[in-house]
């Protein structure tokens, strides 16, 4: 196995789906895993990507339907007194003082969260891609400060709960395509029903994703195949890789096509062929069946 | 021939005191200067965004390669010929060819594709290739316009020649060249490496390109990323509708009882060897002929095939990202830390987004427009 040297870091964030909505749902279905399970397979990954190397470093967002927030690290350059003179990080049972300031520290911030946060009515949907592109300009700022001679290996793990929302389709490949470019890694854990942009975006940026059959193991899932970084991954038998639709949906009906009419001004997509084009209002030119003419031949003088 | 612009060349200027910008602070340090100099610098870049411009999306750039005598020059590490080859940026929607031009001669290096694979094959190759002899710019040129001449109206043709040599051998009048290309609609730009030339100038101008003469490496790098960006199309270029497939990608393993390997359509004229036996693959909506990769042109039935992350890939050209407003640090209420990074607000402005009013800091800002080109904030609120 390849051992980390004392020059590479590897940044780990984790992007958890707290959507209360969905959560509070599942309570009533499956009593025996409710969000604070959820928190605990993931304060357990943490900690074990913590303690890998001293080099590690992580980070959790909670993803919300109204905003996205930081679990950790906690702001501590806060004006006033940070967490940690307060209450002192002794949790009395021997465990390294780092993982336990970080699991109380995630514990009083999702706390705070779902308390302070009200569901209105028609904003339901997880705010996925505003979590991912936070997710991303974090990532840029640790790699903007690292020490000189220091090499950084970043990855992003989402955990997915809610179903897809279709209107952040944009957003989220202009997201896929700069993790692409800043060659991270997004890997994806889905508890409930298949994402189809999760699909694509553990295709183009070569991560993992798996939907997993029992949720209450969700531990046990995380830890054998999503703790792993990428240069380990390739020892190991893993997932194997899903069948990603990449069909297109038109934009008239929303159906995956085959075959499609592209604008060429605006890029949009139909499944007939119409003189204007609805999203730019363009005139196309309708092609005629071109006349042949007759062909002249021309004598060549010899060469 | 039109007349030429007013242009003040940088010698018919007035005397310009360039020690006047440096400013002292009480303690003689030039420090202030120095990092007011580097955050212009991060700053250099103009966001113009088109609006209601119509982009050329569908482009076809010839590039060509100037490899004369003049390419062995040190002046670009390690010379400027493995220079030019290093940068080299997929660009958008559309197909790219290479010429290279040396010894009074042009060769075509790689075919109009739209896979960027085999071009940077071909140019680490071309990296070891000696320069020699003098360039020609009307045989280039010639060569682009015979490959471009056949594209369809409604894409954009370019051309973009990256000059070192001060000189061009031509065996014709080049100006005659320009009128064609003008009627062509075929857009001409240039990067010159070392100096300005008016033959240049007068093709640029004519066809409705860019000429630049570069000061630096970044400098290149930064016109390079220029011309990757869709320029605004001419309003003759016409406006249809393409029609095209987006095929399914199948991976078939041995253990499928239906999986019959077939060859792969590219893969039968290559010369690269291999079997070219495979399972899976992309098969065309139409003819079912097999593809290995994406965007390509079935060659059976004529369709282009893509899939749908390509034609995503340029949707941020046309819904530009708007720039954000500058603001000094010293004015600005609230928490001082920066709502994408969760980083402290340490530079002397802030930039706030116009739509969400979210602070972000000078990284983050530079982050968003050129790479992220979504404001995180906002697609909190409106996604």
């Amino acid at each position: 196995m390849v051992m980390a040297s004392e020059d590479e870091v590897s940044l780990l964030v984790i992007v958890v789906d707290v959507n209360p909505i969905w959560w509070g749902q599942q309570a009533n279905r499956e009593p025996q895993f409710t969000l604070s399970k959820c928190l605990d397979a993931v304060m357990v990954m943490g900690n074990s990507h913590l303690v890998m190397t001293r080099n590690n470093k992580l980070a959790i967002i909670a993803s919300h339907c109204q905003e996205s927030h930081f679990l950790y690290p906690f702001k501590l350059w806060k004006s006033g007194d940070g967490h940690g003179d307060d209450n002192p990080s002794t949790s009395g049972d021997g465990k390294y003082e780092l993982l336990s300031v970080a699991n109380d520290i995630m514990a009083e911030e999702i706390k705070i969260l779902m308390s302070r946060t009200e569901v209105k009515g028609n904003q339901t949907d997880t705010l996925l891609a505003g979590s991912l592109a936070k997710a991303l300009c974090y990532i840029h700022r640790v790699t903007k400060e690292l020490e000189a001679g220091q090499e950084i290996k970043s990855r992003i793990l989402v955990i997915k709960a809610a179903d897809d929302c279709a209107l952040q389709y944009m957003n989220f490949m202009n997201v896929i395509f700069a993790a692409q470019k800043q060659s991270i890694l997004i890997d994806a854990c889905v508890l409930d029903s298949d994402s189809g942009l999760l699909q694509q975006a553990c295709d183009i940026t070569g991560g993992l994703y798996l939907m997993i059959p029992q949720k209450i193991a969700l531990a046990q899932y995380l830890l054998w195949v999503f703790l792993p970084d990428s240069d380990q991954r390739s020892q190991l038998v893993l997932p194997p890789p899903v069948h990603v639709d990449y069909r297109a949906a038109c934009f008239c009906h929303r159906n995956l096509i085959e075959i499609g009419y592209v604008c060429s001004v605006c890029l949009s997509i139909f499944c007939n062929f119409s003189p204007i084009c609805t999203t730019c209002e363009t005139a196309f030119k309708i092609p005629l069946p071109q006349m042949v003419k007759a062909k002249k031949k021309k004598l060549k003088p010899s060469t | 021939m039109d007349e030429e612009p007013e242009r003040a060349k940088r010698w018919e200027g007035g005397y310009e005191r360039t020690w006047e910008i440096l400013k002292e602070d009480e303690s003689g340090s030039l420090k202030a200067t120095v990092e007011e100099i580097l955050f212009q610098a991060k700053r250099k870049r103009v966001f113009e965004s088109h609006g209601q411009v119509r982009l050329g999306m569908m482009r076809h750039l010839c590039v060509v390669i100037d490899t004369s005598r003049t390419m062995e020059d040190q002046d670009l590490k390690p010379n400027r010929l493995t220079s030019t080859l290093k940068v080299r940026k997929r660009g958008d929607r559309g197909d790219v060819g290479i010429i290279t031009t040396k010894n009074k001669r042009a060769e075509k290096l790689t075919d109009l594709a739209g896979n960027p694979k085999k071009h940077i094959a071909a140019l680490r190759n071309a990296k070891d290739s000696t320069c020699g002899g003098e360039p020609s710019l009307y045989n280039s040129l010639n060569l682009a316009m015979q490959t471009l001449k056949h594209m369809p109206a409604h894409s954009s043709k370019e051309v973009l020649i990256i000059l070192s040599s001060l000189t061009t051998c031509d065996p014709a009048n080049i100006y005659d060249l320009v009128k064609t290309l003008k009627a062509l609609k075929i857009r001409v730009s240039v990067i010159g490496l070392s100096a300005e030339v008016r033959v240049c100038t007068v093709l640029t101008r004519e066809t409705g390109g860019s000429y630049h003469v570069i000061l630096d490496e970044s400098h290149f790098r930064e016109l390079l990323m220029f011309h990757v960006k869709p320029p605004p199309a001419s309003a003759s270029s016409e406006c249809s509708l393409i029609r095209m497939g987006f095929p399914q990608h199948t991976i078939a393993s041995l253990s499928d009882q239906d999986a019959k390997p077939s060859f792969s359509q590219a893969h039968l004229d290559s010369t690269s060897g291999g079997p070219g036996l495979s399972l899976g693959g992309y098969f065309c909506p139409q003819c079912h002929a097999k593809y290995t990769e994406l965007p390509v042109e079935c060659k059976i039935c004529g369709l282009t095939l893509v899939s749908a992350p390509h034609l995503a890939r340029s949707f941020h050209h046309l819904f530009p990202l708007e720039a954000f407003q500058e603001s000094p640090l010293e004015l600005h209420q609230g928490e001082r830390f920066c709502v994408a990074c969760q980083g402290e607000l340490r530079d002397k402005s802030v930039f706030t987004c116009p739509w969400c009013c979210s602070v972000f800091c000078v990284e983050c800002d530079l982050f968003i427009h050129d790479i992220l080109h979504c404001c995180p904030s906002c697609i909190h609120s409106r996604p």
